[in-house]
C-alpha cells in the first residue's frame, strides 16, 4: 500500500506533463508568413491575427482551395468559381456548382481579404474562418459535408504530410481545413497595378484619358469606392436590377433591418476589368453597360442610396467621361495578380 | 488490511440495502415522453399538397384560408422543473442527445423519449424552439447524429448560408387560389450572446405550466404538447396578412421577407421572449 502512495504523485506529475504537451507547439520549421500591407490599405481585420499564415499553412490551405474532392463528385474545387485569371472571380453571371447547379448570386473575387471586415454580397461572414463551409454543404455549391470531405482526402498521404508540416501532427480536422484555406486566402493581396506604380512613383504614368477619368472618378465615384480598396465596405442600393429570386433580399436577409433591404456590400475595384460581368447576380456584362445604366437612371427604391436621390437617381457621365473612367478603372488591373501561376 | 475487509463488508451490506429499496420502493428514474400534437386550433393537422382535399384548413384572422403540405421545427435545450422548483437539464448541451426535428409527415417523431429521468413530481418544463445560438453551428463532428438527421434529403433543416439549423420550415398554400407558402426560421447572429455585432436570434425559449404534475416513477408520465399553428398568422403578438411579391414587405416566400419580416412569424411561434414565453404551445394533457 505504502508504495502504492509513493508512486502515485509521480504518476500525477507524469499526467500533469504530458497534458502540457497537449498544446500544439508551432513547428519552428513553419516560419509565420508576413503580410505586406500596402500602403493606405485598411486595418487587418481582426480574426487575421488569431490565425498568422505560416508558410505550410498557406501552402495546405493553396492546395486545399484547389481540391475538388470538397464536392459530393469530386469535380468542384473552391478554385471552380475563384478563378486566379479572373481575380478569383469566374465570367458568370451567378456562380456554377456541381452539376451545373447556379448559385444565387455572383461569385466575389477573392482578393485583399485580410483587409475586409463583411464576407459576401450581404456581409453575413464576418471571419474568413467561418467561409469554407458554407459552399461545402451548400447544395448548388459542393453539395457535400465536412466530414465526408475529411474522409476523401485523409486517404491521400501528401495531406497527411501536409497537415503535419502546417499544424505538428497528422490530424485532420474541420478547424485546420478551415483556418489553412483562410492563411492562403489572407496571403491574396493585389496592390501592384499601374495605379499603384503611378501612386508609388515607380515611374509609371498614367495616359491622358486615365488622368481624365481619375478626376471623374473622385468626383463621381469615390463617395462609395473610397480607400485604396476602392470601397468604403458599406452596404448601398444603388437600384440595380433586383434579383427575381425569392431568395433574394440583400444584406436584409441577415440583418432584419429594413432599410437593409437589397442593399449590397459596394464592391472593390481592384482588378475589376478581369471580374466581369458585374453586380450581384451579374446584371451586367461590361464595365459600359453599369456606367450607362448609372448615367440613364436606376430603379427607385425607398431606400435607395442618398447619394442617388439627391442627384435625380443617376449619375450623369458623358461618353467622353465613361470612356476615361473605364481607362481609369483598367490601371487597377495588377497584372502579376492575376496572371501568377498559382500551384 | 483488516480496514479493508471491513469497508467490503460494509459496501456489500449497503449495496444489499439498496437493491432491497429497489424492488420495494419507486426506481430512482424513467422516461417521459413528450408527444406533440400539431393543429389548427384544436384539430390535429392533416397534411396536402395544394389540391388536396383531405388536407386541414384554417382561416387566419384576416380571413386568409390557408393549408400545409410540410411542418417541421427543432426542439431542443428541454429542462424539466421539479415541485420544488429545481431544474433537470436534459442532454441541453448535446443536440444528439437532447434535441430533436419534429416533422409532421413522420409520426414517429411526434413522440419524443426523454430517458433516465430522476424520479419525482415535475410542475413545468421548458424548451427551445430552435437551437440556442452557441450550439447553432453546423458541427458535424461533435454532434454527427443531429447534423445527419437535420439534414436528411427528406428534412432539409439546415440553414446553409447561415451556417446555422433551420428551427421551423413550413411548406403551403393560401388563399382560395393557393398561392405557395413557404415559411423557414433560423437565426443569422454573429458574434456572442449580449454582444451581437448583426443579425436576428430566431430561437426562443419556451416555459409551459404542467396541468397535473408528471410524477415520474414507477410509471413513465406522457406529456402532450399542443402547438397550434393557427397562431402562424394570427399570434398573440402580430396578426400577418400573407402577400407574395418580391417587394420588401412581402412574406409568403422564403428569405424575400427580410429578416424583419421572418421574426413576425418567430414571435408568434415561440413567443416574443418577454411577455410571451409560450407562443403557440401549451400543455394539452399530463399522463401518468
Amino acid at each position: 500500500m505504502k508504495r502504492l502512495f509513493a508512486i502515485l504523485p509521480i504518476f500525477l506529475l507524469l499526467l500533469s506533463c504530458s497534458r502540457d504537451d497537449v498544446i500544439e507547439p508551432i513547428p519552428y520549421e513553419n516560419p509565420e508568413i508576413p503580410l505586406n500591407i500596402p500602403a493606405g490599405f485598411p486595418s487587418l481585420n481582426s480574426s487575421v491575427n488569431g490565425n498568422k499564415p505560416t508558410k505550410f499553412g498557406v501552402q495546405l490551405g493553396e492546395k486545399l482551395f484547389q481540391e475538388k474532392m470538397f464536392s459530393a463528385n469530386n469535380t468542384i474545387s473552391c478554385a471552380s468559381c475563384h478563378q486566379p485569371s479572373n481575380a478569383f472571380s469566374d465570367n458568370h453571371a451567378q456562380a456554377l456548382g456541381i452539376y451545373d447547379r447556379v448559385g444565387l448570386r455572383n461569385t466575389p473575387p477573392v482578393q485583399n481579404m485580410a483587409f475586409m471586415k463583411f464576407y459576401n454580397w450581404d456581409g453575413n461572414i464576418l471571419q474568413l474562418e467561418k467561409q469554407p463551409l458554407v459552399p461545402i454543404i451548400t447544395h448548388e455549391e459542393m453539395d457535400s459535408s465536412i466530414l465526408e470531405v475529411i474522409n476523401k482526402i485523409s486517404a491521400v498521404n501528401d495531406y497527411k504530410n501536409l497537415f503535419k508540416k502546417a499544424f505538428g501532427d497528422e490530424n485532420i480536422t474541420p478547424e485546420r481545413i478551415y483556418r489553412s484555406i483562410a492563411q492562403y486566402e489572407y496571403t491574396l493581396i493585389s496592390a501592384n497595378s499601374k495605379y499603384d506604380k503611378v501612386k508609388r512613383n515607380e515611374g509609371a504614368i498614367f495616359t491622358e484619358s486615365e488622368a481624365r477619368g481619375y478626376q471623374v472618378f473622385k468626383i463621381k465615384c469615390e463617395n462609395c469606392h473610397s480607400t485604396e480598396l476602392f470601397t468604403d465596405q458599406s452596404f448601398r442600393n444603388v437600384g440595380f436590377p433586383v434579383n427575381p429570386s425569392t431568395e433574394e433580399a440583400g444584406r436584409a436577409r441577415i440583418t432584419g433591418i429594413p432599410a437593409d433591404y437589397m442593399r449590397f456590400r459596394v464592391p472593390s475595384l481592384r482588378n475589376v476589368e478581369h471580374t466581369a460581368p458585374y453586380g450581384s447576380f451579374g446584371q451586367f456584362p461590361t464595365l459600359e453597360a453599369v456606367l450607362d445604366y448609372f448615367n440613364n437612371g436606376v430603379l427607385d427604391a425607398d431606400n435607395l442610396d442618398p447619394i442617388l436621390k439627391e442627384n435625380g437617381n443617376r449619375i450623369p457621365l458623358t461618353e467622353q467621361e465613361k470612356q476615361d473612367v473605364i481607362s481609369f478603372m483598367k490601371t487597377l488591373s495588377d497584372n502579376t495578380f492575376v496572371g501568377k501561376q498559382w500551384l | 488490511m483488516k480496514n479493508l475487509k471491513n469497508y467490503l463488508i460494509i459496501s456489500a451490506f449497503s449495496l444489499a440495502l439498496v437493491s432491497c429499496s429497489k424492488s420495494d420502493d419507486i426506481p430512482i428514474a424513467n422516461n417521459i415522453t413528450l408527444h406533440f400534437d400539431n393543429t389548427f386550433k384544436n384539430t390535429t393537422i392533416v397534411l396536402g399538397d395544394a389540391a388536396s382535399s383531405s388536407a386541414t384548413t384554417n382561416t387566419s384572422a384576416k380571413g386568409q384560408v390557408h393549408h400545409f403540405s410540410e411542418l417541421k421545427y427543432v426542439i431542443s435545450n428541454i429542462r424539466l422543473i421539479k415541485a420544488d422548483g429545481s431544474e433537470f437539464p436534459y442532454n441541453v448541451n448535446n443536440l444528439d442527445q437532447g434535441a430533436t426535428v419534429i416533422n409532421h409527415s413522420k409520426s414517429q417523431t411526434l413522440d419524443y423519449v426523454l430517458s433516465n429521468i430522476p424520479a419525482g413530481e415535475y410542475k413545468q418544463i421548458k424548451f427551445g424552439l430552435g437551437v440556442k445560438p452557441e450550439l447553432n453551428t453546423l458541427d458535424q463532428t461533435k454532434f454527427p447524429k443531429f447534423y445527419t438527421e437535420a439534414g436528411a434529403n427528406d428534412t432539409e433543416m439546415m440553414w446553409e448560408w447561415g451556417t446555422g439549423y433551420r428551427f421551423t420550415k413550413l411548406e403551403g398554400f393560401y388563399d382560395t387560389d393557393n398561392k405557395e407558402m413557404s415559411i423557414h426560421t433560423g437565426s443569422t447572429v454573429e458574434g456572442t450572446e449580449g454582444a451581437y455585432t448583426q443579425g436576428v436570434d430566431a430561437y426562443r425559449d419556451i416555459t409551459l405550466d404542467l396541468t397535473t404534475n408528471a410524477v415520474v416513477g414507477r410509471k413513465a408520465p406522457k406529456i402532450t404538447i399542443k402547438a397550434d399553428f393557427d397562431k402562424l398568422l394570427s399570434g398573440k403578438t402580430n396578426t400577418i396578412t400573407l402577400s407574395t411579391g418580391t417587394g420588401m414587405g412581402d412574406n409568403a416566400t422564403p428569405n424575400i421577407h427580410t429578416a424583419a419580416q421572418m421574426v413576425k412569424f418567430v414571435d408568434n411561434l415561440g413567443g416574443n421572449g418577454s411577455s410571451d414565453l409560450s407562443g403557440m404551445f401549451s400543455i394539452s394533457s399530463v399522463e401518468n
